[in-house]
């Protein structure tokens, strides 16, 4: 048997050939670029969005094999799912808590675009378009937690329908056309919108909303997937109860990203104003932000009035997020006084945010430009201090073979923790599995660039000079100050990573040849 | 070539010849003059279609009810109308609250004006409400928003519920009757605002 030991044997040649022939289909304006080191990941949270989104669909296919949506048979049919299909427990944790990852990483990726100013300059259509993304990503969340129907999803669906039946005039018509007549027709159809319909809407938008430079960063892909099993393997998603319309349900929130909104519900007002009315206005405002915005800078440092406005809307969310959530514990007290939330507190709290997020805007504006000038002058004296780990090929080596033993160990444990039944624990250790995966390829990566490196120059030697004679040394032995350190400085664009470092080796290939000539 | 067709040259910098807007203008006509022929609007609503008559007040353990036998100051879920399909008749919007009045309200009255059913479905955001018999209580509360209804008239006196405009204040309720054995049954209903009400919607009060 022969081995090859040059890494383009048959299979990477395949695999080259595969990416190679993408060039002449829809990819081709599509350029991705795999980092060679740590970036920050708020550059493509998108992207990670995009991820999770493909493992809700990959998850939710699963789920659907097995899933009923018909009225009394719903609740039941995931209950089989989460107690007795084999690994039905670990695919609908991914799913719920991939589902919850999306929005976060949705809303995440919004808000770091509108500080960073990226919407501007001919990217208002993927402004436009990433806002009605994000509103149709949180539907399809709101659908899927729906179809449950546990006595949460029942009082869900109710909520839906009524409030759609709300609007005015075309209401009526729109609730009977979406939704149907009766919840035997709400369960399938929230179906339908759940798996086909919404997902659809969300592909045809994507394919305008994705850029053409994807960054996509396997480690911190395999940290957020890993991220979402140990939260499922540590608050594994419950049952609730199932709904039966002879015994009206209990108190229920809904989902983190509704609880909002539900506070609003609660102060009593009209249902079209509160429910349908102030998020409509909300998202119509998302919407405007880059014809509105007209000034000529980007950093959020010299749009004041812009990051004003998006403080005061991200304390205004956290605040009815939590208020939404706070139901009085006290039994004895009559449900409406628990459930009621005073409409004049509740609005003069959401006026007095708004002075309050221009002023903590005001100041962290004047904190950071006084930090920056501080880090100017600071620059110009004293040395740079940044710290570095620099860990040697052997160590490496022993790093990545430590890794892989792990990964060994994690699997038996996972694969032993699944046969004995321990569900949650076993999503828990597949969890380390991915995120010990992410480690372990970064310092992979890691020491493919130490590879790469020009190995640094021997120390220079010094010629011997005795005291006594006092003379000079020559001046061939001396290394100019720059050029002593090798170690080349990257731009941050990744894209041109790969470029960057290679042109900069071959510049300090030219200039260690000119330091021989010396 | 281009001489030969001056015509079409005409129409080729970015504007609509008079020929083409024509042609246009008839394929629209002939389009339009069908649509009011097709039920565009038919596929998707789900029309109920169970028939509305004269029914038994069964109760969840399948009994009949009766004036002589039901129990002061007591509800419990009725359906109405029953489709026959068990899954169906599981609805929401099937499902009514069948109280006996409190001795206070006139409950302890052996004829059929001691009882009242109302729709479950909350006027506000449609979560189902119930009718708790406790002493200090002793009216109908949604676990959703807190809404609260007499249970004499099926008004909202607290809650959300309550601020809607009327018919969006008062529960649509069925019409009983009893006969000379004191069995009760449910008259055939009309669902409009004036008569038995809308479920999820509202009911006028008569006056």
């Amino acid at each position: 048997m022969v081995v090859s030991l040059s890494r383009r044997n048959g299979l990477v040649d395949f695999f080259y050939w595969v990416w190679d022939g993408l060039d002449r289909t829809v990819f081709i304006g599509t350029k991705f670029s795999f980092p060679a080191r740590f970036v920050s990941p708020f550059g493509f949270l998108g992207m990670l969005t995009f991820v999770v989104f493909i493992i809700l669909g990959v998850s939710g296919a699963l789920l659907m094999f097995y899933y009923e949506p018909i009225l009394n048979r719903a609740w039941d049919s995931v209950e089989k799912i989460n107690n007795d299909v084999p690994f039905g427990f670990h695919i609908r944790n991914i799913h719920y808590h991939a589902s919850n990852a999306m929005v976060l990483l949705a809303i995440l990726h919004m808000y770091y675009q509108y500080f960073s100013g990226r919407y501007k300059i001919r990217n208002e259509i993927l402004w436009v378009t990433g806002v009605i993304l994000g509103t149709v990503t949180i539907l399809e969340a709101f659908t899927g937690y729906d179809i449950i129907f546990s006595e949460r999803a029942e009082l869900a669906i109710s909520i839906a329908a009524s409030l759609t039946n709300s609007i005015p005039i075309a209401g009526p018509t729109i609730r009977e056309a979406m939704f149907g007549s009766g919840f035997h027709d709400f369960v399938l159809r929230f179906y339908a919108q759940h798996v086909f319909v919404l997902p659809v809407v969300m592909l045809g938008l994507m394919a305008v909303h994705l850029p053409r430079f994807l960054v996509f960063d396997v480690p911190m892909v395999m940290a957020i997937s890993g991220a979402i099993l140990i939260t499922g393997g540590v608050f594994p998603v419950d049952m609730g109860f199932k709904f039966e319309p002879t015994v009206p349900p209990g108190i229920t929130v809904p989902e983190w990203y509704l609880t909002g909104l539900y506070a609003f519900l609660r102060t009593q007002y009209d249902k079209f104003v509160t429910g349908v009315l102030w998020p409509g206005l909300f998202i119509l405002a998302l919407l405007v932000v880059p014809f509105i915005d007209r000034y000529k800078k980007f950093s959020w440092k010299d749009r004041p009035l812009v990051t004003a406005f998006g403080i005061t809307g991200i304390t205004q969310i956290i605040v009815t997020t939590y208020w939404g959530f706070y139901i009085s514990p006290d039994t004895a007290m009559p449900l409406v006084q628990r459930l009621v939330i005073d409409p004049i507190l509740f609005y003069t709290v959401m006026i007095l945010l708004v002075p309050l997020g221009f002023g903590f805007s005001y100041m962290m504006i004047k904190m950071s430009k006084e930090a920056e000038r501080k880090a100017k002058l600071a620059a110009s004296k004293g040395p740079q201090k940044v710290a570095q780990i620099h860990l040697s090929a052997k160590w490496i080596n022993w790093l990545i073979i430590a890794l892989l033993g792990f990964q060994v160990y994690l699997n038996i444990a996972a694969y032993n923790a699944a046969l004995s039944g321990m569900n949650n624990f076993s999503l828990f250790l597949i969890g380390v599995i991915t995120l010990v995966f992410a480690g372990l390829f970064h310092v992979y990566r890691y020491g493919m660039n130490e590879a790469k490196k020009i190995p640094a120059l021997p120390p220079t030697i010094e010629k011997e000079i005795p005291k006594s004679i006092g003379v000079a040394p020559s001046t061939a032995a001396k290394v100019p100050e720059k050029e002593k350190s090798p170690e080349p400085k990257l731009t941050s664009k990744e894209t041109t990573e790969i470029k960057t470092v290679s042109a900069l080796s071959e510049d300090l290939k030219d200039k260690t040849t000119d330091l021989k000539k010396l | 070539m281009k001489a030969c067709m001056p015509e079409q040259d005409s129409g080729a910098k970015g504007t609509l010849s008079r020929r083409d807007f024509l042609k246009l203008l008839g394929a629209a006509g002939t389009g339009l003059a069908f649509t009011p022929y097709v039920p565009w609007g038919n596929f998707m609503p789900n029309p109920d279609t169970a028939s509305l008559e004269k029914a038994k007040v069964i109760l969840p353990d399948d009994t009949h009810a009766n004036v002589n036998t039901y129990p002061i100051n007591h509800a419990e879920v009725i359906t109405y109308p029953k489709t026959g399909d068990s899954v169906l008749d599981e609805e929401a919007f099937r499902k009514w609250q069948f109280i006996r009045l409190p001795p206070e309200l006139g409950g302890d009255a052996k004829d059929v004006s001691a009882f009242r059913a109302y729709s479950m479905v909350c006027l506000h955001l449609w979560c189902l409400w119930k009718y708790w018999p406790e002493e200090k209580r002793r009216r109908g509360e949604c676990p959703c928003h807190g809404s609260m209804y007499n249970p004499l008239t099926g008004t909202a006196f607290v809650g959300p519920a309550s601020l809607q405009a009327p018919p969006s204040n008062t529960l649509p309720r069925l019409t009983l009757e009893a006969d000379v054995d004191g069995f009760l049954w449910i008259s055939p209903a009309k669902w409009n605002v004036n008569e038995n009400g809308v479920v999820g919607y509202g009911r006028f009060v008569k006056s």
